[in-house]
Protein backbone atom coordinates (compact mmCIF):
# COMPACT_ATOMS: atom_id res chain seq x y z
CA UNK A 1 0.00 0.00 0.00
CA UNK A 2 1.25 3.37 -0.91
CA UNK A 3 2.33 5.90 1.75
CA UNK A 4 -0.95 7.72 3.10
CA UNK A 5 0.78 10.84 3.97
CA UNK A 6 2.12 11.01 0.10
CA UNK A 7 -1.41 10.18 -1.36
CA UNK A 8 -3.13 12.35 0.48
CA UNK A 9 -1.06 14.82 -1.23
CA UNK A 10 -1.86 13.91 -4.39
CA UNK A 11 -5.17 13.69 -3.91
CA UNK A 12 -5.18 17.71 -2.46
CA UNK A 13 -3.56 18.04 -5.53
CA UNK A 14 -6.09 16.94 -7.73
CA UNK A 15 -8.80 19.03 -6.18
CA UNK A 16 -6.55 22.22 -6.73
CA UNK A 17 -6.45 20.68 -10.36
CA UNK A 18 -9.93 20.53 -10.62
CA UNK A 19 -10.93 24.19 -8.72
CA UNK A 20 -8.40 25.63 -11.00
CA UNK A 21 -10.45 24.52 -13.99
CA UNK A 22 -13.57 25.87 -12.47
CA UNK A 23 -11.95 29.26 -12.18
CA UNK A 24 -10.93 28.81 -16.04
CA UNK A 25 -14.98 28.22 -16.92
CA UNK A 26 -16.02 31.12 -14.73
CA UNK A 27 -13.50 33.59 -16.17
CA UNK A 28 -14.27 32.04 -19.55
CA UNK A 29 -18.26 32.89 -18.58
CA UNK A 30 -17.34 36.73 -17.04
CA UNK A 31 -15.27 37.31 -20.43
CA UNK A 32 -17.93 36.45 -22.84
CA UNK A 33 -20.81 38.20 -21.27
CA UNK A 34 -20.90 40.65 -23.55
CA UNK A 35 -20.76 38.14 -26.55
CA UNK A 36 -23.48 38.28 -28.61
CA UNK A 37 -23.85 36.61 -32.22
CA UNK A 38 -23.01 38.72 -35.51
CA UNK A 39 -25.57 37.72 -37.77
CA UNK A 40 -29.27 39.37 -36.89
CA UNK A 41 -31.23 37.09 -34.98
CA UNK A 42 -28.29 34.35 -33.70
CA UNK A 43 -27.92 32.92 -30.60
CA UNK A 44 -25.09 34.40 -28.24
CA UNK A 45 -22.28 32.73 -26.01
CA UNK A 46 -23.90 30.39 -23.84
CA UNK A 47 -22.51 30.14 -20.46
CA UNK A 48 -20.56 27.09 -19.19
CA UNK A 49 -20.75 24.97 -16.12
CA UNK A 50 -18.45 22.27 -14.78
CA UNK A 51 -19.36 19.35 -13.12
CA UNK A 52 -16.50 17.07 -10.84
CA UNK A 53 -16.63 12.98 -9.98
CA UNK A 54 -14.79 11.23 -7.65
CA UNK A 55 -12.71 8.60 -9.41
CA UNK A 56 -10.69 6.01 -7.48
CA UNK A 57 -6.36 5.68 -8.13
CA UNK A 58 -6.00 2.21 -8.42
CA UNK A 59 -2.23 2.40 -7.07
CA UNK A 60 -2.93 3.88 -4.17
CA UNK A 61 -6.62 3.42 -3.56
CA UNK A 62 -7.62 6.85 -3.10
CA UNK A 63 -10.74 8.35 -3.81
CA UNK A 64 -9.35 11.69 -6.16
CA UNK A 65 -11.03 14.49 -7.87
CA UNK A 66 -11.94 15.21 -11.36
CA UNK A 67 -13.69 16.95 -13.74
CA UNK A 68 -16.27 14.73 -15.13
CA UNK A 69 -17.59 17.06 -17.94
CA UNK A 70 -18.19 20.86 -18.93
CA UNK A 71 -21.94 21.50 -19.47
CA UNK A 72 -23.71 24.33 -21.15
CA UNK A 73 -26.55 25.87 -19.51
CA UNK A 74 -29.45 26.03 -21.23
CA UNK A 75 -31.25 28.59 -19.65
CA UNK A 76 -33.55 31.38 -21.78
CA UNK A 77 -30.51 34.25 -23.29
CA UNK A 78 -31.46 37.73 -21.91
CA UNK A 79 -33.17 39.76 -24.53
CA UNK A 80 -32.56 43.68 -24.76
CA UNK A 81 -33.46 46.23 -27.07
CA UNK A 82 -30.76 47.82 -29.70
CA UNK A 83 -31.85 48.06 -32.95
CA UNK A 84 -28.86 49.08 -34.38
CA UNK A 85 -26.49 45.93 -33.21
CA UNK A 86 -26.08 43.67 -36.05
CA UNK A 87 -27.13 40.56 -34.06
CA UNK A 88 -30.53 42.64 -33.75
CA UNK A 89 -33.80 40.81 -35.38
CA UNK A 90 -36.26 41.67 -37.02
CA UNK A 91 -38.24 43.49 -33.99
CA UNK A 92 -34.97 45.36 -32.91
CA UNK A 93 -34.07 42.58 -30.23
CA UNK A 94 -30.41 41.18 -29.18
CA UNK A 95 -30.08 38.36 -27.50
CA UNK A 96 -27.68 38.53 -24.85
CA UNK A 97 -25.88 36.10 -23.13
CA UNK A 98 -27.62 33.60 -20.23
CA UNK A 99 -24.35 35.02 -17.50
CA UNK A 100 -25.12 36.54 -14.88
CA UNK A 101 -22.75 38.86 -13.43
CA UNK A 102 -23.28 37.74 -9.43
CA UNK A 103 -23.85 33.93 -9.83
CA UNK A 104 -20.57 33.74 -11.39
CA UNK A 105 -18.71 35.92 -8.98
CA UNK A 106 -20.50 33.42 -6.31
CA UNK A 107 -18.78 30.55 -8.21
CA UNK A 108 -15.33 32.13 -8.04
CA UNK A 109 -15.64 32.84 -4.27
CA UNK A 110 -16.87 29.37 -3.78
CA UNK A 111 -13.83 27.89 -6.24
CA UNK A 112 -11.62 30.15 -4.29
CA UNK A 113 -12.50 28.69 -0.79
CA UNK A 114 -12.46 25.26 -1.73
CA UNK A 115 -8.82 25.84 -3.41
CA UNK A 116 -7.56 27.08 -0.06
CA UNK A 117 -8.92 24.45 1.97
CA UNK A 118 -7.20 22.11 -0.24
CA UNK A 119 -3.85 24.20 0.35
CA UNK A 120 -4.38 23.63 3.65
CA UNK A 121 -4.69 20.18 3.15
CA UNK A 122 -0.99 20.23 1.24
CA UNK A 123 0.85 22.51 3.94
CA UNK A 124 -0.84 20.21 6.69
CA UNK A 125 0.52 17.09 5.38
CA UNK A 126 3.82 18.68 4.62
CA UNK A 127 4.09 19.57 8.49
CA UNK A 128 3.31 15.50 9.59
CA UNK A 129 5.81 14.45 7.20
CA UNK A 130 8.53 17.02 8.44
CA UNK A 131 7.70 15.89 12.21
CA UNK A 132 8.34 12.33 11.74
CA UNK A 133 11.88 13.03 9.51
CA UNK A 134 12.33 15.12 12.65
CA UNK A 135 12.59 12.29 14.96
CA UNK A 136 16.12 11.51 13.11
CA UNK A 137 17.76 14.77 14.16
CA UNK A 138 16.66 14.32 17.83
CA UNK B 1 12.52 -3.30 29.20
CA UNK B 2 9.57 -5.22 28.51
CA UNK B 3 7.08 -2.57 29.73
CA UNK B 4 7.98 -0.42 27.03
CA UNK B 5 5.27 -0.80 24.78
CA UNK B 6 5.36 2.67 23.77
CA UNK B 7 7.03 2.76 20.50
CA UNK B 8 4.86 0.21 19.03
CA UNK B 9 2.11 1.95 20.16
CA UNK B 10 3.38 5.09 18.90
CA UNK B 11 4.11 3.81 15.59
CA UNK B 12 0.66 2.29 15.00
CA UNK B 13 -0.97 5.28 16.50
CA UNK B 14 0.68 7.37 13.92
CA UNK B 15 0.14 4.95 10.90
CA UNK B 16 -3.80 5.70 11.96
CA UNK B 17 -3.30 9.03 11.92
CA UNK B 18 -1.63 9.57 8.36
CA UNK B 19 -4.26 7.21 7.15
CA UNK B 20 -7.01 10.03 9.15
CA UNK B 21 -5.26 12.35 6.82
CA UNK B 22 -5.64 10.74 3.91
CA UNK B 23 -9.10 10.39 4.32
CA UNK B 24 -9.44 14.57 5.27
CA UNK B 25 -7.60 15.07 1.96
CA UNK B 26 -10.08 13.12 0.10
CA UNK B 27 -13.14 14.75 1.77
CA UNK B 28 -12.16 18.46 1.21
CA UNK B 29 -11.07 17.35 -2.64
CA UNK B 30 -14.48 16.30 -3.11
CA UNK B 31 -15.79 18.99 -1.39
CA UNK B 32 -17.94 20.04 -4.63
CA UNK B 33 -18.59 16.21 -5.79
CA UNK B 34 -22.37 15.56 -6.21
CA UNK B 35 -23.18 12.72 -4.00
CA UNK B 36 -20.08 12.26 -2.48
CA UNK B 37 -20.71 11.31 1.09
CA UNK B 38 -17.68 12.12 3.20
CA UNK B 39 -15.58 9.45 5.09
CA UNK B 40 -13.56 9.01 8.71
CA UNK B 41 -11.95 6.16 10.69
CA UNK B 42 -13.36 4.96 13.32
CA UNK B 43 -11.62 5.61 16.76
CA UNK B 44 -7.92 4.90 17.62
CA UNK B 45 -9.32 3.00 20.71
CA UNK B 46 -12.15 1.13 19.12
CA UNK B 47 -9.00 -0.41 16.52
CA UNK B 48 -7.36 -1.17 19.57
CA UNK B 49 -9.98 -2.84 22.00
CA UNK B 50 -10.80 -5.43 18.41
CA UNK B 51 -9.22 -8.13 18.92
CA UNK B 52 -8.47 -9.35 15.44
CA UNK B 53 -8.19 -13.16 14.72
CA UNK B 54 -5.65 -14.14 11.85
CA UNK B 55 -5.51 -17.27 10.29
CA UNK B 56 -2.86 -19.48 11.43
CA UNK B 57 -0.16 -20.18 8.57
CA UNK B 58 1.07 -23.91 9.17
CA UNK B 59 2.33 -23.90 5.64
CA UNK B 60 4.23 -22.04 3.80
CA UNK B 61 1.58 -22.13 0.72
CA UNK B 62 -0.99 -20.69 3.06
CA UNK B 63 -2.27 -17.17 2.20
CA UNK B 64 -0.36 -14.32 4.36
CA UNK B 65 -3.21 -12.05 6.33
CA UNK B 66 -2.91 -8.93 4.58
CA UNK B 67 -0.86 -6.25 7.08
CA UNK B 68 -1.14 -2.88 7.72
CA UNK B 69 -3.49 -0.86 10.12
CA UNK B 70 -6.32 -1.28 6.86
CA UNK B 71 -7.60 -4.33 8.60
CA UNK B 72 -8.41 -3.00 12.16
CA UNK B 73 -9.48 0.28 11.91
CA UNK B 74 -12.78 0.81 9.18
CA UNK B 75 -13.48 3.43 7.19
CA UNK B 76 -17.10 4.75 8.22
CA UNK B 77 -19.29 7.21 6.83
CA UNK B 78 -19.27 10.02 9.50
CA UNK B 79 -22.46 11.99 10.81
CA UNK B 80 -22.58 14.85 8.35
CA UNK B 81 -22.94 18.53 9.69
CA UNK B 82 -24.70 19.13 6.83
CA UNK B 83 -26.13 17.64 3.29
CA UNK B 84 -26.07 20.12 0.32
CA UNK B 85 -28.52 19.94 -2.37
CA UNK B 86 -26.85 17.70 -4.61
CA UNK B 87 -26.39 15.34 -2.07
CA UNK B 88 -22.80 16.10 -0.72
CA UNK B 89 -22.21 15.82 2.85
CA UNK B 90 -18.56 17.11 3.20
CA UNK B 91 -18.21 20.08 5.36
CA UNK B 92 -15.44 22.18 5.25
CA UNK B 93 -14.97 23.56 8.64
CA UNK B 94 -15.20 19.94 10.24
CA UNK B 95 -12.61 19.24 7.85
CA UNK B 96 -10.64 21.81 8.69
CA UNK B 97 -11.04 20.86 12.51
CA UNK B 98 -10.19 17.07 11.80
CA UNK B 99 -7.02 18.05 10.03
CA UNK B 100 -5.87 20.17 13.24
CA UNK B 101 -6.77 17.16 15.58
CA UNK B 102 -4.95 14.93 13.52
CA UNK B 103 -1.94 17.06 13.37
CA UNK B 104 -2.17 17.94 17.16
CA UNK B 105 -2.34 14.32 18.55
CA UNK B 106 0.68 13.75 15.29
CA UNK B 107 2.75 16.19 17.29
CA UNK B 108 2.02 14.67 20.78
CA UNK B 109 2.60 11.48 19.36
CA UNK B 110 6.40 11.99 17.90
CA UNK B 111 7.50 14.04 20.96
CA UNK B 112 6.61 11.10 23.21
CA UNK B 113 8.73 8.98 20.87
CA UNK B 114 11.22 11.69 21.08
CA UNK B 115 11.63 11.85 24.71
CA UNK B 116 11.53 8.00 24.96
CA UNK B 117 14.32 7.70 22.50
CA UNK B 118 16.45 10.42 24.58
CA UNK B 119 15.63 8.43 28.08
CA UNK B 120 16.87 5.37 26.71
CA UNK B 121 20.37 7.17 24.96
CA UNK B 122 20.57 8.62 28.17
CA UNK B 123 20.36 5.34 29.88
CA UNK B 124 23.15 3.76 27.25
CA UNK B 125 25.39 6.67 27.83
CA UNK B 126 25.03 6.60 31.41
Amino acid sequence: MADPLLSSLKIASSGLQAQSTRMRIVSENIANAQTTGTTPGSDPYQRKMVSFQSELDRVSGAQMVSVDKVNRDDSPFILESDPGNPAANADGYVKMPNVRMLVEMADMREANRSYEANIQVVKQAREIINMTIDLLRS
Amino acid sequence: MDSLYIFGLASQRTSYLAQRQTLVAENVANVDTPGYTSKDLSSFAEALDATELRMAQSQSMHLASLDGLSSTSDVITETPWSVKHSGNSVSLPQEMLKAGEVSREYALGTSVVKSFHRMLIMSAKG
